[in-house]
This record gives structure tokens, C-alpha cells and sequence, in this order.
């Protein structure tokens, strides 16, 4: 085979694997449409029915609609989360760096969380930095998806009594956020594959069966394109996920 | 009371459409209902209509065909549309306000109670010009 016909047979994989590549983007957005028109309609007369538009509920009957529209909710935010997901390819041309204090947005994003974590009955706190953290660029709302993802599933995979830390540490070229958690842990068989695109750890599903295991892809994702770093690191009960971003982004 | 104010709802989901009218009917304002594109436009020009909900994805002529002929059209060139749609990508957000639409809902994303006070502030801002 010439170099010649070796570029014409490359070109020509590369458009099927384009075209491939839009058809299932396209995929994608028809289901997610679909999708939401029923869990629309699913929402709404939920609704009604929790607002007694039928009739007044009874204690269990309440309560168990209201399970249902919590888990519709989620399903609806999984569907977002999906399109989302869809877009990583061209989302990645879209950051925008912005010089900006992440730590206003850790404050922000934990009271975000002030009142589910309360729920639980799990503390969650900040270990607030001794130093000051300058502005560091940034996309702000990609960032704030991660430290979302990391403090949710943190708090999601943790019981009542247990304890959600937050920290911010810097050496002279990264700032480092951790979030650490007592909750149910990583197990051992299942670490190498925590970050994969749609995969869920065996004591996750059961923990909580609604999860579209895309969160720390995504963050993954997310963090990496900063050209900073996301790992996790095993804790004698539970895990510590911690992310570092560049103090200055390398010209791009 | 005031008159009540007429909203036009387009929407092909027969099912959708009739959960969104006895709630807006319920909510005192007077409804009306469109299958497609092609009616909305004819019945936004027949009864200039105080406010317009549009559903996107729609057989025929579509809601982003329709956005751009109400929005054209002299009796509605004002008129406040919402448009209410699960297809939702920010592509979509931008042609439809690109085309003239005032507010975005996703459905999914919305009850039917956060659907109302959004119209009603459509309807306070409005207020006056009428």
C-alpha cells in the first residue's frame, strides 16, 4: 500500500467514524427528547397528586408519591446530565478561563448542600485554608459541576453520623481541593474502573440504585481539560477524592 | 376583576396539551389550543392572543417556523412568547431566542405552578402597553 492510498483509506475512516460519531449525538438528543416528554408528564400529575388536585392524601400515600416524584426529579436530571454528556467533545472548545476564587465557589457550593447534608444527619465542613488562594483561572461553572459531583456523591454514599470534610490546599504551582468522606468507601476490585463513563461500584448500586454513572467521567473530564488532575485515595473508612488545578493555565 | 387574559398553548402532545390547559383554564385565563405550527400561526393571527406558549417539536410546520412568522406577523410582533419545549440544547435555546422567543422552559424541568407564575409575570410586565 502506497503512503498515497494509505492517507486515502485513513481519510475515509475518519468521515465514516464523523458521520458515526453525529449519528449517535443525534441519537442521543431524539431520546433525550423523548424522554422528557414522559418524565414531563409523569412530574406534573405526580404533582397533582401531591397537591391534592384528586382528593387529600393519606400519610403513606403522600409519602410515597413524593418518592416517586424525587426519583422522577432525578431521572430528569440524568437525562441533563446525559446531554450534557453528549457535548464533552465540543464542550471541550468552549472553556472559557476566567481568573476567579475558588474559594468563594467551595463556599458556595457547600451551601448548596448545607441542608441535604443536615437531612442525612452527616456533617460537612470546611477545613479553610490558613493561606490566601488567589484567583486561579478557570472555567467557574465547569468547575463548580465537579466540586457538585464530589460533595454529592460524598454525601450520597455516606450515613447518618458520618462526616463530609472539604479542604483547599496550595504549593507553589497547584491548588488542591479535597473532599473527604466516612461513607461506604471504593471497593478494592472496583478502583481501576471508578472513572469510567457509565460505571457504578457494586456497594454504590446498592446503596442507591438511581445513578447514571457519569459524574466523576465527566469531573474527569472536566478537571483534566484544565490540565489538572482528579484521583481518589482510599481512607480506612471511606474515600477522599481530591482534585489540583494549575495556579496559571499553560497558553493554549 | 380584570379580563381575563388569552393564551394561545401549541402543542402536538394531546395529552401534554390537555394537563397545561385545565391548568392554565384553572388559573383564570381563557386557553386556546393549537395541534401544530400551521394552527398556531393562524389562530395567534385570528385572535392575537395575550401571550404564546409554543412547543417546538411539532408535525408539519414546526415551532421554530411558527416563532418566525407570529414574530413577523403585525398583530403579534410584541406579543410574549414562551417557548415551552423538551427539546432543549443550547443550539435550540439560541435559534429560538435568535428568532424572537422571550423565555425558554424546558418542560421537564418546570411544574405546572412554576409555568403559571412565569406567565403571570409575562402578563404584570405587559400590563399597560395593552
Amino acid at each position: 500500500m502506497s503512503d498515497q492510498d494509505r492517507i486515502a483509506a485513513l481519510e475515509k475512516e475518519n468521515s465514516r467514524l464523523q458521520k458515526l460519531n453525529d449519528l449517535k449525538s443525534n441519537w442521543i438528543s431524539i431520546s433525550a427528547h423523548q424522554l422528557r416528554t414522559s418524565l414531563s408528564a409523569i412530574k406534573w400529575i405526580l404533582k397533582m397528586f401531591l397537591d391534592g388536585d384528586f382528593g387529600q392524601l393519606n400519610g403513606d400515600q403522600k409519602s410515597f408519591m413524593q418518592k416517586a416524584y424525587d426519583s422522577n426529579e432525578r431521572m430528569v436530571e440524568m437525562v441533563t446530565e446525559m446531554l450534557t454528556l453528549n457535548h464533552t467533545d465540543s464542550v471541550a472548545l468552549t472553556y472559557s478561563y476566567q481568573p476567579r476564587d475558588l474559594l468563594a465557589l467551595v463556599d458556595e457550593t457547600m451551601f448548596d448542600f448545607t441542608s441535604e447534608s443536615y437531612k442525612k444527619g452527616i456533617q460537612l465542613l470546611f477545613a479553610r485554608p490558613s493561606e490566601k488562594i488567589p484567583l486561579i483561572p478557570i472555567d467557574l461553572e465547569k468547575i463548580r459541576v465537579v466540586l457538585q459531583n464530589l460533595i454529592e456523591n460524598a454525601i450520597k454514599y455516606s450515613e447518618a453520623g458520618d462526616k463530609v470534610i472539604v479542604s483547599i490546599t496550595m504549593d507553589d504551582k497547584n491548588v488542591t481541593v479535597s473532599v473527604k468522606d466516612t461513607g461506604i468507601g471504593i471497593p478494592e476490585a472496583e478502583r481501576a474502573k471508578i472513572f469510567e463513563k457509565f460505571f457504578r461500584a457494586e456497594n454504590a448500586r446498592e446503596k442507591d440504585s438511581i445513578g447514571s454513572g457519569l459524574g466523576l467521567f465527566t469531573s474527569k473530564t472536566i478537571i483534566e481539560n484544565h490540565t489538572g488532575k482528579l484521583w481518589f485515595e482510599n481512607m480506612e473508612s471511606g474515600t477522599n477524592f481530591c482534585f489540583s488545578l494549575p495556579l496559571q493555565q499553560k497558553s493554549s | 376583576m380584570a379580563d381575563k387574559k388569552k393564551i394561545l398553548i401549541a402543542e402536538d402532545d394531546t395529552f401534554l396539551q390537555g394537563l397545561v390547559s385545565s391548568k392554565l383554564g384553572k388559573s383564570g385565563f381563557e386557553v386556546m389550543v393549537a395541534n401544530n405550527g400551521k394552527d398556531a400561526i393562524k389562530l395567534s393571527d385570528e385572535n392575537t392572543p395575550d401571550i404564546i406558549l409554543l412547543d417546538l417539536v411539532m408535525p408539519g410546520t414546526d415551532g421554530f417556523a411558527a416563532l418566525e412568522k407570529i414574530r413577523k406577523s403585525s398583530a403579534t410582533k410584541k406579543t410574549p412568547i414562551i417557548v415551552f419545549s423538551n427539546l432543549a440544547e443550547a443550539k435550540d435555546i439560541e435559534r429560538a431566542r435568535e428568532l424572537g422567543a422571550n423565555e425558554f422552559m424546558i418542560k421537564s424541568n418546570f411544574t405546572l405552578d412554576e409555568l403559571v407564575d412565569k406567565i403571570n409575570e409575562f402578563v404584570k410586565a405587559g400590563q399597560g402597553l395593552k
